[in-house]
């Protein structure tokens, strides 16, 4: 795959040694990235905190809170899915391609049951609940976590269609978008957890 | 003295290998990955931005010169022009114009090719100009009023379409300059040369890492804050309003959570300058540099911890001692960069160049403006003066003669290394007096106004006022003259001023070890960095920097003064 990205950077990084070091840049980068952009999450949550403080009990009297079955589940299918395209990564990485494009069908299939459920959570808000702070801030956290997901999955999704064609080896250098991916949808895992226990369980 | 190793690499062959050529002008105005053009990019965008929002602070000071209404039809006009003034020199000016400098010296001086991701940092510019026309178009609907912090209900309830644009456009430049940062910090930490350990950087760099840090951990909770702002303002949802469960507060306290931290994104790299500028205009090692890059550390973490300082009059009485407290711990970190400084100008060989001249007016006028910090942090005082021009007063000295001063001496600085071409002195001393004076007599009259009681963001005040608004805005027309002078300096010296050589500076670090401007892949070869880059006035250095001279062709200096 030669992405407008790397033709732009070619006449500058040619070499091995600058291989070596984009691959090493790539993967700092994603920490930060990661670590800057669950800031928003954090933020989020802080926002459900602080507007608890606007009603006597949380959830507010009148509205029933949110039965935490079905999202188990979903926390279930995604923990599962990270877990799975970790594998199909590894099998990249040990140079068995069945194995990772299997892995990584599995974990494709898996987040998206997971994003069916909790869309599903999203719709199933009672008025009773939109009408206080309680149901707007799950759907503005559901729906939020929701477009990320639905966005890395679209990135999956076209990692998976590369590697169908044979895009990627064994070697980190040449797989970096799996690398990347698997470590996006972590993220999504991490910041997933995070909401689960603010929405679900800490009341 | 010559027989003393001198670390260049191959760069003494250098001058040999290719004769470097300015890029044409047309090439700035394309999409380009190479971050000398990127840096210029943003650098000239930003100082478009200051030219529009000084034009603003300009109609601010006209309508200020009588009590009654006169150029504003109405206060809420007025309301949006303060407001589109800071919005443009905060997030369009001072934020860009540092990436500019980030962007064309980072690399440079840590002997680098390119940024870490040079199609990241291309995008990341060209996310500015959609951003600058939705929030300047927001200008020409139904303008936003709720100044450039955008409190709620101002910014929900009470204002039109311009606040959404508002809101959207300040949303792309949030993500420009996590983006920005992101690259930052993997250039630093991972494209250091061998030689470089993180204690031998230069402090510029210290000072991005600290500002890039800051951008990427506090930004996201503006991208959350204007995420809830444009769902209340378009989806009907009551984050902010009390009606609907909701609390305004949420507003100040997530939008001083990431805005506090980011008055730091907009002066430390500005004090990475200043440790730069006064050592080699000075030709003195800088004072204590091992403590410098902490304090900017120190700075960014610390930082974190005092955004409530902003809410005094509406946080819960319990929590303002505790915010007090840390935002004077804040003064530590940043007495110890002033103290360096003063070490480092102190029995230094001064050369009063243009550079260091705003330098040193940086370091008179920041001072200021952190000691009324440290009289604002103190409660008593600040609800004394909450909202009145002495908080005006202040966070412009620390601004304009922060963070604007700093931007100066980077420009007098680095322009010949940029373009090849040295700026004109004289006419760069002349704008360094017209703005010092102009700022002094602009900014400081309103810390009296302001203990007197004037209160901030309004067009018609007590008539009592008159004289001393009629000194400030006299001032402000002459600071905001001075910017024609530096205007017509950068062009005239970029088409007539004298070659620049290499090294004009005779400077340490690396972004001088190469031509002016550096080739496409900025050095023949890896460079190796001399030992120490503030080593002035060692047999060392000299022995280096004559090497350097040789190297690009350039004469001998006449007399010692390594």
């Amino acid at each position: 795959m030669t992405s407008y990205v790397d033709r732009q950077e070619k006449a500058k990084f040619g070499s091995d040694r600058d291989a070596e070091m984009r691959l090493k840049n790539n993967r700092l980068g994603m920490t930060i990235f990661q670590a800057s952009w669950i800031m928003v999450f954090l933020a989020l949550i802080v926002v459900n905190w602080q507007l608890r403080f606007s009603y006597a009990q949380w959830p507010p009297a009148g509205v029933a809170p949110f039965d935490p079955l079905l999202p188990s589940a979903a926390t279930l299918a995604l923990l599962l899915s990270a877990v799975l395209a970790r594998r199909g990564w590894q099998g990249l990485r040990l140079g068995n391609s069945a194995l990772f494009l299997m892995s990584w069908r599995l974990a494709m299939a898996l987040g998206l049951v997971f994003m069916a459920i909790i869309a599903l959570e999203f719709a199933a808000v009672s008025e009773a609940a939109l009408a206080t702070q309680y149901g707007i801030t799950m759907r503005l956290m559901t729906g939020f976590h929701l477009a990320h997901a639905l966005a890395i999955l679209a990135v999956m999704l076209r990692v998976y269609r590369n590697g169908a064609r044979g895009s990627y080896s064994g070697d980190p250098r040449d797989s970096w978008p799996v690398e990347g991916t698997v470590k996006l949808w972590y993220f999504v895992t991490v910041a997933w957890l995070l909401f689960y226990a603010v929405l679900y369980w800490i009341r | 003295m010559t027989t003393i190793a001198v670390p260049l690499g191959a760069q003494a062959e250098q001058h040999e290998a290719e004769v470097v050529r300015r890029p044409a002008l047309s090439e700035y105005l394309r999409w380009s990955v190479d971050h000398k053009i990127i840096g210029v990019q943003y650098g000239v965008a930003a100082f478009l931005f200051f030219i529009v929002g000084g034009a603003m602070a300009m109609g601010i000071r006209l309508e200020l010169w009588t009590p009654e209404l006169d150029l504003m039809a109405s206060g809420a006009a007025y309301n949006s022009l303060f407001t589109m003034h800071g919005t443009i020199m905060i997030f369009l000016f001072i934020i860009p114009m540092w990436a500019a400098f980030g962007n064309f010296v980072v690399p440079l001086q840590l002997g680098a090719k390119d940024m870490a991701f040079p199609w990241l940092n291309a995008f990341a510019f060209w996310l500015i100009p959609p951003a600058a026309i939705v929030v300047l178009l927001g200008y020409f609907v139904t303008p936003a009023e709720a100044g450039w912090t955008s409190y709620p209900p101002l910014s929900t309830l009470f204002s039109g379409d311009g606040q959404t644009l508002w809101a959207l456009g300040a949303h792309l430049l949030g993500i420009s300059s996590i983006m920005g940062s992101i690259n930052f910090i993997v250039t630093i930490l991972n494209m250091r040369p061998p030689q470089m350990t993180i204690w031998r950087m230069p402090l510029l760099c210290w000072a991005v890492l600290a500002t890039s840090i800051i951008a990427v951990m506090a930004t996201p909770f503006l991208a959350g804050a204007l995420t809830l702002l444009l769902l209340d303002r378009v989806a009907g949802t009551t984050f902010f309003n009390a009606a609907g469960g909701g609390d305004v507060l949420l507003w100040q306290n997530i939008f001083w959570f990431y805005s506090h931290p980011a008055v730091y994104i907009m002066v430390l790299p500005g004090m990475g300058v200043l440790s730069e500028v006064l050592s080699i205009h000075c030709r003195k090692p800088v004072f204590g540099y091992r403590m410098v890059g902490l304090s900017s550390m120190g700075i960014a973490f610390v930082g974190f911890t005092v955004w409530a300082h902003h809410m005094f009059t509406s946080l819960q009485p319990e929590l303002r001692i505790p915010f007090m407290i840390t935002t004077m711990i804040i003064a530590v970190p940043t007495g110890i960069k002033m103290f360096s400084w003063l070490g480092t100008v102190w029995g230094g060989k001064m050369r009063f160049t243009s550079a260091l001249l705003f330098g040193l007016g940086f370091m008179s006028m920041f001072v200021i403006g952190g000691i009324t910090g440290v009289m604002l942090a103190a409660l008593p005082f600040d609800i004394h003066v909450h909202d009145t021009y002495f908080v005006v007063s202040h966070f412009h000295f620390v601004l304009f003669g922060g963070s604007v001063f700093a931007i100066y001496a980077a420009l007098y600085h680095w322009f010949p290394k940029v373009t090849g071409r040295m700026m004109n002195e004289r006419l760069g001393r002349i704008h360094f007096a017209f703005t010092y004076f102009g700022f002094l007599f602009t900014f400081f009259p309103m810390h009296i106004v302001g203990m007197l009681g004037m209160p901030r963001r309004v067009a018609v005040y007590d008539p009592n006022f008159t004289d001393w608004n009629q000194v400030i805005s006299f001032s402000a027309f002459v600071l905001g003259f001075s910017t024609f002078i530096v205007v017509y300096n950068v062009i005239h010296s970029y088409f007539r001023g004298p070659v620049a050589g290499a090294n004009p500076w005779r400077a340490l670090t690396l972004e001088w070890a190469t031509t002016s401007p550096p080739p496409v892949t900025n050095f023949a070869e890896d460079p190796i960095p001399f030992e120490d880059p503030y080593g002035y006035g060692t047999e060392a250095s000299a022995a280096y920097l004559d090497a350097v001279d040789a190297a690009f062709d350039a004469e001998p200096p006449a007399t010692d003064n390594s």
